[in-house]
């Protein structure tokens, strides 16, 4: 008679764990079916230097821009904060580099939402090259480039220094590298564009995450069920010995 | 509503944490060996709902579903939260570890606070009373979770009626099509299944 109790308790039991089992499918079909759409709450910045000038965008990991938030410089080193602004309506962010070091951009966006992107000191540096080399002060720069319009000079009046022979056509060295640097980085412009996208993409949860999230439920689920179900059968062992 | 890792003061961290551990605790006690697999399903409902996405204004709001957690599973809507969002700030970096023990406070509490106020009358009470209890508590888990995260981020320095407006006004149609699937689940339930709705003990 008890037995018989047990069974269709069990099978009642059994019962429900199918439904479950078929309303857990039905929430991983859901999963299946979002996953293009899949967002939500964590924020991205991304910034590179060019060109003297730091670009920066912010976005959630759906792709939504966001707009109007608040964007902190510190130097990562001292940690001096050295200035702050706002993002545009297309979440970006652009500010001339206030000093060769490595640059720390926190985000702030709305409710709670924070994240954080670190420039190297030598992506500062490169960034500053066209106008500043490394290690030289702007005075030596600029007396720098003073030879170099000598030798633009000397060019036109047919005097071919080496410089200019080495290049072909009068231009200095330097003349030359500016002109190349205008160039690459137009050129670079669109790469840097898809990469930003990559970027975007990468950070958005996939279906391995989805379903490995999901495995690590039903896991724990098993590792619960197995603990109350040992202690419900020495609870049962202990009935039955005392019955005896 | 997932917050951020380095945003909160750590007060409200630790009190957070605490106020989790104690929730989950109670939680864990209650649940019955039965009822292990619902809680396990209605955590991966809760893992999977963040990634369903209503974009609303500056910022991008998602279903959070903790109203039908609560309702289904009363107190046991803390560990089931919690499992949720510690795999979402492992997996999907929503949120952090830092911050895990708030916002499972923020999301669990809710849950509760829906199960006590609707359980009763969603079984209880006709084909009516329960689609309005069930949309009721689909919002108010929402709401309720919104004004909390409000309140945990007035320690930052933002005023709180500013950041409380915000975010329950980013939330309202959240709110709304969370009352519709909780209203939905809770009838079809009580229909197919009604002992689900019964959390025992």
């Amino acid at each position: 008679m008890k037995e018989v109790n047990y069974k269709s308790q069990n099978s009642k039991f059994k019962s429900q764990i199918l439904i479950l089992l078929n309303f857990a499918f039905f929430i991983l079909i859901c999963a299946f079916c979002i996953v293009r759409e899949a967002d939500a709450h964590k924020v991205n910045i991304y910034a590179y230097a060019e060109d003297g000038m730091i670009h920066s965008e912010s976005y959630f990991v759906d792709g939504t821009k966001c707009k109007n938030s608040l964007i902190e410089v510190f130097d990562e080193k001292q940690g001096t904060r050295l200035l702050e602004g706002k993002t545009d309506d297309n979440g970006k962010f652009s500010f001339k580099i206030p000093k060769v070091a490595s640059l720390k951009l926190v985000l702030h966006a709305s409710m709670g939402h924070q994240n954080e992107y670190t420039l190297g000191e030598d992506e500062v540096r490169e960034a500053m090259g066209g106008r500043q080399r490394p290690g030289e002060s702007k005075e030596t720069a600029k007396s720098s480039s003073q030879p170099a319009k000598i030798s633009v000079k000397t060019g036109k009046e047919g005097l071919v220094s080496k410089e200019a022979a080495s290049v072909g056509r009068g231009m200095s060295e330097s003349e030359v590298e500016a002109v190349m640097e205008r160039v690459i980085d137009r050129k670079l412009k669109p790469v840097m564009g898809i990469l930003v996208k990559l970027r975007e993409d990468s950070e958005k949860p996939g279906l391995t995450e989805i379903i490995g999230g999901i495995g690590y439920i039903v896991g724990l689920m098993g590792i619960a069920m197995y603990l109350k179900s040992r202690r419900k059968a020495i609870g049962t062992r202990h009935e039955a010995k005392g019955e005896r | 509503m997932h917050i951020s890792e380095g945003v909160l003061s750590a007060p409200v961290l630790v009190a957070g944490a605490l106020l989790t551990v104690g929730g989950t605790a109670w939680g864990l006690k209650k649940m019955d060996y039965e009822k292990i697999p619902e809680v396990a399903v209605l955590s991966s409902a809760f893992f999977v709902a963040s990634l369903i996405h209503v974009p609303v204004g500056p910022s991008s709001v998602h279903l959070i579903l903790n109203g039908l957690v609560g309702l289904l599973l009363g107190w046991m809507a803390f560990p089931s939260i919690l499992v949720a969002l510690a795999l979402q700030a492992l997996l999907f970096q929503f949120g952090g570890f830092t911050s895990l023990g708030v916002n499972t406070f923020n999301m669990a509490a809710p849950a509760v606070i829906a199960y006590y106020l609707f359980n009763l009358p969603v079984r209880r009470g006709n084909h009516l009373l329960s689609i309005v209890c069930g949309f009721a508590a689909g919002a108010i888990g929402v709401g309720t979770g919104a004004l909390l995260v409000a309140l945990a981020l007035v320690s930052t320095g933002e005023s709180f009626f500013h950041i409380a407006e915000l975010v329950v006004f980013v939330h309202l149609p959240v709110m709304v099509i969370e009352g519709i699937i909780t209203a939905f689940c809770v009838v079809f339930l009580k229909r197919v299944k009604p002992e689900i709705l019964e959390v025992g003990r």
